[in-house]
């Protein structure tokens, strides 16, 4: 689906942001991205849908090198719902909003009007629908954000550090709609710091660290992995850690009450 | 007490309910108190009353009373109120104005008219707590974003303030700048002996070095206690509280009989216990 | 925009020039400006010109300075042609386009040679209202936030499926307001939590706000101030006279 061939990324400035990113993302993928401010997570993100272009190395979607197409073509295929939804709202109503990009592409006035009801819907925004997007608190004006994408459907949706500024019901709605969209056979993209909410999805998880792909794999394995992930400034779940506490003492095996275990194990928390 | 709040209510002009209801709250010297609750709960608007905005900047209904150090919020002067208690926004962007590292932390003393020589040694010393000497002729958009966090610290300590209030500082830090933030947090209270009032999301975090536990919910005080008898107890999940994993999972090993998870440990210290329980 | 930027914006530099004091940097660049003003021939601009170019070596801005007379040029090509079509005189008509360049160069000297700190501490001598030296201290040190905050729109709405350069002036005027309204609201929230804390830092608490750092002209100051004034009285003298009319 999105090919990362040996990417270099080198600012005007001369910092270089990517140094050699070789990544494949599978069709129907919950993938995490994950590494400490400046890792070059976002630039890499930003290389999906042709926003920068590589310095060296490729870049292709569905086959297509992205130097050779444009970002509202390949947005179509890739939806990215950016960090701060401030830097997007603009429109009068929230209906409005969401129409925007659909107008873009170029969607008929019949499906303009069924996707908006749709997205606003699925959402739970529906009541705000002729309200202006500014008067929603955080929690909502994130919710819009992603309705404003998954309303033209693309095949791929990119979050971009989706739970900064959000609470832990809004955080759990996000977690749902992540798996919503997975189990719909989306390809999801999650690039965050935040493992705790990231941990209970148990995507495949990459690792990133001074511009350059350190650790890729189940999350399970990944986030075993202590010292990688520490010379990454990567935490990791506090859940791992006491799993390893209680596990790695070669006179007792792990053997906590069976239902901790299998939390641990199975990656979710408790509830 | 440093921080007593006795019967406050706020209500923003027009808005249809109270931001902040019927709330007191006594806060001792050198705590570190954690509010949490979900987002829109009153948690902002109970900062500005605590540091004067409210009612200084904010008018609305306004009832109870807040003192700070034994003065009344509500009739002391935002020159005196900027010097009892200091307030570290979110975004630490927004409260950096000048060119220089070292003229920002100053800001506030000239603003007061401290004199130069005095003002020098508060500034150095500001520096000094937070580490930041390194940093201090540098321009704020050669700054990362916890160094941005510790410099718009360095300028609330400049002022020496009795209580500190932090709102959601580590919302935009990584998880390992996050976790160096919260440690040095803990130093400040040891160094300086200051009070905190943190309001966080992210509890986890937190545990380790907060005394107290206070959860708000539609502008009331709804829970407060110790850090584990509010994580541990059942009531907080109902309030849009993240309760860290660990909390969840110490739940489950004291119910399964795991004697001596009355208090929250990390993980290592709760696989310690188990250790010993097993031998 | 573009040659504003390159010609009156600060870039960090460390030369002597830059280290002078901003009060004696201001001066050369008024007193270059004044120069360019009375003289009279083609060539006395060119000496002015020729003193700038050979200042901002010294302060390591040399690329900078030729880069705004280049993009000047354009302007003072227009001066050219106006004035000629109405004067028909060839010689006074360049000496306008050439004085131009002169002033504007003498002034970009002075911009791109002074911190951001610096300017405010001139603005301070000037004894302005704390307010106004306040404000145009924020405005310039949220410029680079700003233009960061616009890059960041732009990818998002791109990531919509805007297309910015596409279509006649008109749509493309239009695919502007996407950006704008995002960039106004932001800076609107911007500004009050930048309100709530100067509150919280005692903005405007004493009549005499007192400052960090010390400002005293060093001895190199003094000199290179009074070096400046000679030399613009010789120039002056050896344009023949002050009092003669401005120009031709």
């Amino acid at each position: 689906m999105i090919e990362f061939r040996d990417v270099a990324y080198v600012h005007p400035t001369g910092v270089r942001a990517l140094d050699g990113v070789t990544l494949g993302i599978r069709g129907g993928e919950t993938v995490a991205i994950v590494g400490e401010n400046g890792a070059g997570k976002t630039t890499l993100v930003k290389h999906a849908t042709g926003l920068l272009k590589p310095t060296s190395g490729t870049v292709t979607v569905d086959g297509v090198d992205t130097r050779d197409t444009s970002t509202a073509a390949l947005s179509r295929k890739i939806g990215v719902a950016f960090q701060n939804p401030d830097h997007q709202l603009f429109s009068e109503s929230v209906e409005e909003e969401v129409a925007f990009a659909l107008r873009n592409f170029g969607f008929s006035r019949e499906l303009v009007e069924g996707r908006v009801s749709w997205g606003l819907e699925l959402f739970g925004l529906a009541e705000y629908r002729r309200s202006s997007p500014l008067i929603l608190s955080g929690g909502e004006k994130k919710r819009l954000t992603l309705a404003c994408i998954l309303a033209w459907d693309p095949a791929v949706v990119i979050l971009d550090e989706p739970t900064v500024g959000q609470d832990a019901l809004q955080k759990e709605k996000l977690g749902e709609t992540i798996r919503m969209l997975s189990s719909t056979g989306k390809t999801v993209v999650v690039v965050s710091h935040d493992i705790e909410f990231l941990w209970p999805l148990q995507p495949r998880v990459v690792v990133m660290k001074a511009g350059r792909v350190v650790a890729d794999g189940p999350a399970k394995s990944v986030m075993m992995m202590g010292q990688a992930l520490d010379s990454a400034r990567v935490a990791e779940p506090h859940l791992v850690t006491l799993y390893r506490a209680l596990a790695q003492r070669p006179d007792s095996p792990f053997v906590g009450p069976h239902e901790a275990r299998a939390w641990i194990e199975g990656g979710s928390a408790p509830h | 007490m440093i921080l007593e709040i006795d019967g406050l209510n706020f209500r923003y002009p027009d808005a249809p309910k109270k931001a902040v209801d019927s709330f007191s709250l006594q806060v001792p010297e050198s705590e570190i108190v954690v509010l949490a609750g979900a987002s829109g709960c009153g948690k902002s608007t109970l900062l500005r009353a605590i540091n004067g905005l409210i009612p200084h900047m904010y008018a609305g209904d306004y009832s109870g009373d807040v003192r700070v150090g034994g003065s009344s919020v509500k009739a002391s002067s935002m020159r005196e109120l900027a010097q009892r208690v200091g307030f570290l926004f979110q975004n630490p962007e927004n409260q950096i104005f000048m060119f220089t590292v070292e003229r920002d932390i100053a800001f506030g003393l000239e603003n007061l008219g401290v004199p130069r020589q005095e003002m020098r040694r508060r500034v150095d010393e500001a520096i000094g707590l937070l580490g930041i000497g390194s940093l201090a002729q540098r321009a704020p958009y050669e700054l990362s974003d916890g160094q941005k966090q510790r410099v718009a610290l360095a300028g609330v300590l400049a002022m020496r303030p009795k209580l500190i209030i932090l709102d959601e500082p580590t919302s935009l830090l990584d998880p390992k700048t996050a976790l160096d933030f919260v440690d040095l947090v803990a130093n400040l209270r040891k160094d300086v002996g200051a009070t905190f009032l943190i309001v966080e999301h992210r509890l986890d975090l937190l545990v380790k070095v907060a005394d107290r536990m206070v959860v708000m919910s539609s502008g009331r005080k709804v829970l407060d206690g110790s850090p584990s008898e509010v994580l541990m107890g059942d009531e907080a999940d109902g309030f849009g509280v993240s309760i860290p994993a660990v909390s969840r999972v110490q739940k489950l090993l004291a119910k399964d009989g795991l004697a001596g998870v009355d208090r929250l440990y990390d993980a290592e210290e709760v696989a310690a216990i188990r250790q010993r329980e097993r031998r | 925009m573009m040659w504003l930027s390159g010609g009156f914006i600060f870039r960090s530099g460390n030369s002597r020039f830059h280290r002078l004091d901003p009060r004696v940097k201001l001066l050369i660049s008024i007193l270059t400006f004044a120069t360019a003003l009375i003289a009279r021939y083609i060539y006395e601009i060119g000496l002015v010109v020729a003193f700038i170019l050979v200042v901002a070596a010294a302060a390591t801005v040399l690329t900078r300075i030729a880069r705004t007379m280049a993009l000047t040029a354009t302007f003072s090509a227009f001066i050219f042609v106006v004035n000629f079509l109405f004067t028909r005189n060839l010689e006074s008509s360049s000496l306008y386009a050439f004085r131009f360049v002169a002033i504007v160069v003498s002034t970009s000297l002075f911009f791109v040679t002074t911190t951001p700190d610096e300017l405010e501490r001139v603005m301070k001598m000037f004894r302005l209202p704390r307010d106004v030296v306040f404000a145009f201290v924020t405005a310039v040190r949220f410029v680079p936030v700003m233009m960061l905050d616009a890059l960041q729109i732009m990818d998002a709405q791109k990531s919509r499926g805007l297309e910015l350069d596409k279509g006649n002036i008109l749509r493309r005027a239009r695919n502007m307001i996407p950006i704008l309204i995002p960039l106004v609201v932001n800076a609107v929230v911007r500004s009050g939590e930048l309100a709530e804390a100067m509150e919280s830092r005692a903005y405007g608490a004493s009549e005499r706000p007192t400052s960090l750092v010390e400002y005293r002209a060093k001895r190199v100051d003094k000199v290179v101030a009074l070096a400046a004034v000679v030399v613009f009285l010789l120039a002056a003298y050896s344009f023949y006279s002050l009092l003669a009319p401005i120009a031709l």
